[in-house]
């Protein structure tokens, strides 16, 4: 742990929603090129400290360090412009549309006067590349989304997320839905993101699953950040004693 | 063996639905030539010069506004309030041309904005008052219609002076300027679906709003846009209508009954759009309407009596509603 390098810190993060208080003064460090994993139960607030970090909501207090710097997160552009970008859960994608335009979808290359036309040569290429890049198996960029498997719409997904810029990439839960090949499909994937120096955060349920692809665990409990273990001092069942409220010495 | 996709293959369902869903959405070109045959043999002075003129004239007016209207279909928004539209609009260019004399330009350039107008409008309570379209607009057009009539007094305003029908509807190299007019909005809609940030913005809009809105498309102003583009061609067929028959006319009724809103839905379905947006290409409406244009007309020449026709008309929309809804299904 002392050799990595912090990417990203969140100082003192507060969130709450009326009376529930999902985030609690979170302090919680990143490291650069690694798979940062944010385990916790259902309502431990994950997904908060996630919104927080893609700037899809804003803390009550506390404030974000990225890169050394102590910046604010303004909203999802801002989050963008730091090369933080978050794949959502659904994916986000637009079913009745292409690999490609989905891949470009609010950040298309354009050309002409005006730039109102849409460089559909420049966008195709470049997205065979991204996706080659990351080892993606999609025969046809020109297939729509919906005609995908979960673990091509995965790659499709983080492929937005590196076009525009993505250093830090934010996962959430995404495994959850796709069977075991698939699943296997998305850890390569996400080894190949790490192996690119990547930055990713790791949403999920899955303890096997944590311990096979993250290099850290945080767990998360009833808004605390209870502790950060790298994989090799972890052991499952100290995790899972986390996850269940119990801090460990 | 799980995840077949791995060796670059869709599920065999997967590629039987595609060609399934490539039926439906191009039958209307076999359909539209096979009907356009069997009248040319059945329907006395079909195939004639004049005929196919007059075919062409009809498809154009109901032609034009449903290019605008599919553009608000595109975008996910029915817009209901094409029939308000066409009679501020046809009101706005009779009054300002016969009664305050304006010039034909002036006239034009006027009828026009009372369109954009009135899309903005659809737009303001869309998308700030958060409203489905389909029942903003059905509201928004009993304001229009309403307006519509006040000024107008209730009265139909004939057109005595010369000007506006012999130069709206020149010919040129023998076809009426409304064909030609007709054909370069579904060029220029075409090429702003295909090659343009703005049209791949409807098209993810109307597919997904909020998958487009947290991949920051600017889905308002999206919306917004595609209102006032279908508000802008149902003025521009006001103009034509009104033009061609030298009064302004309360649509609905007899004298624009092939111009209207249900026209344009049905030619919008049959063209194999969705009524939930996001999916379809904008010159298969070009066939849809030139099928229904093509069917009214040849039903007309057998001499099969206008209750008829209406009757099967409306049960072309219930077909085009089937065939929408079971496309929407199978995506």
């Amino acid at each position: 742990m002392a050799n990595d390098e912090v990417i990203l810190e969140t100082i003192d993060l507060d969130k709450s929603f009326g009376a529930v208080h999902a985030v609690r003064s979170v302090s919680w460090k990143v490291y650069s090129g690694r798979v940062n994993a944010l385990v916790g139960d259902n309502g431990a607030g994950k997904s908060t400290l996630i919104k927080l970090i893609s700037g899809a909501l804003q803390p009550n207090a506390g404030g974000f360090r990225v890169r050394g710097q102590d910046t604010r997160i303004g909203g999802p552009a801002g989050a963008f412009g730091l090369g933080i970008a978050a794949v959502y859960q659904d994916l986000a994608l637009v079913e009745n549309r292409d690999v490609v335009m989905n891949m470009f979808l609010g950040s298309e290359l354009t050309r002409g006067p005006g730039q109102i036309f849409l460089d559909h040569k420049a966008m195709l290429r470049q997205a065979h590349q991204v996706l080659d890049d990351i080892h993606a198996r999609i025969p046809n960029v020109r297939e729509m989304v919906r005609n995908l498997s979960g673990g091509q719409r995965q790659a499709v997904a983080v492929g937005r997320a590196l076009i525009r810029g993505g250093e830090i990439i934010i996962m959430d839960e995404p495994t959850a839905a796709l069977g075991v090949e698939q699943t296997q499909e998305v850890l390569q994937l996400i080894d190949t993101l790490r192996a690119q120096g990547k930055t990713i955060i790791l949403i999920s349920h899955n303890i096997q699953q944590v311990f096979q692809i993250a290099d850290y665990i945080s767990v998360m409990f009833h808004g605390d950040l209870l502790g950060t273990r790298s994989r090799d001092e972890a052991t499952e069942a100290e995790v899972v004693a986390m996850i269940m409220g119990k801090r460990s010495p | 063996m799980l995840g077949r996709f791995t060796q670059g293959e869709l599920p065999i369902a997967g590629r039987r639905r595609e060609q399934l869903l490539f039926l439906m959405d191009n039958g209307i070109y076999v359909v539209t030539v096979f009907m356009f045959i069997v009248f040319v043999f059945l329907a006395p002075y079909f195939f004639t010069p004049r005929n196919l003129v007059n075919i062409l004239i009809s498809a154009s007016l109901a032609g034009i506004v449903t290019a605008g209207y599919t553009v608000a279909i595109l975008a996910g928004q029915i817009d209901t309030s094409t029939q308000g539209v066409l009679a501020v609009a046809t009101v706005t260019t009779a009054l300002l041309f016969e009664e305050a004399g304006f010039s034909l330009p002036l006239t034009v350039i006027f009828a026009l904005l009372a369109g954009v107008a009135a899309g903005l409008f659809n737009g303001l309570i869309v998308v700030n008052g958060k409203i489905d379209a389909f029942v903003a607009t059905l509201a928004t057009q009993v304001v229009m219609l309403a307006i519509a009539l006040f000024l107008s007094g209730g009265q139909t305003i004939t057109i005595a002076r010369e000007g506006l029908q012999e130069a709206v509807f020149i010919r040129v190299f023998g076809i009426p300027s409304s064909v030609w007019i007709m054909f370069f909005c579904y060029i220029v809609g075409y090429i702003m679906l295909t090659q343009t940030k703005l049209g791949a913005h409807i098209y993810a809009t109307g597919a997904d709003y909020r998958a487009s809105l947290l991949s920051g498309v600017p889905v308002d102003r999206v919306i917004r846009i595609a209102l006032v583009i279908s508000a802008l061609t149902a003025a521009l067929t006001a103009i034509l209508v009104t033009a061609r028959a030298k009064q302004s006319a309360m649509f609905g009724l007899a004298i624009a009954g092939s111009v209207d809103f249900v026209t344009a839905l049905t030619a919008v379905l049959l063209g194999g759009f969705s009524l939930f947006g996001g999916v379809g290409r904008i010159e298969r409406n070009l066939v849809a309407v030139f099928f229904l244009t093509i069917l009214g007309n040849g039903l007309q020449l057998m001499d099969v009596p206008t209750g008829i026709i209406l009757i099967v008309r409306g049960f072309a929309l219930v077909l085009a509603v089937i065939l929408s809804v079971l496309r929407a299904r199978m995506t």
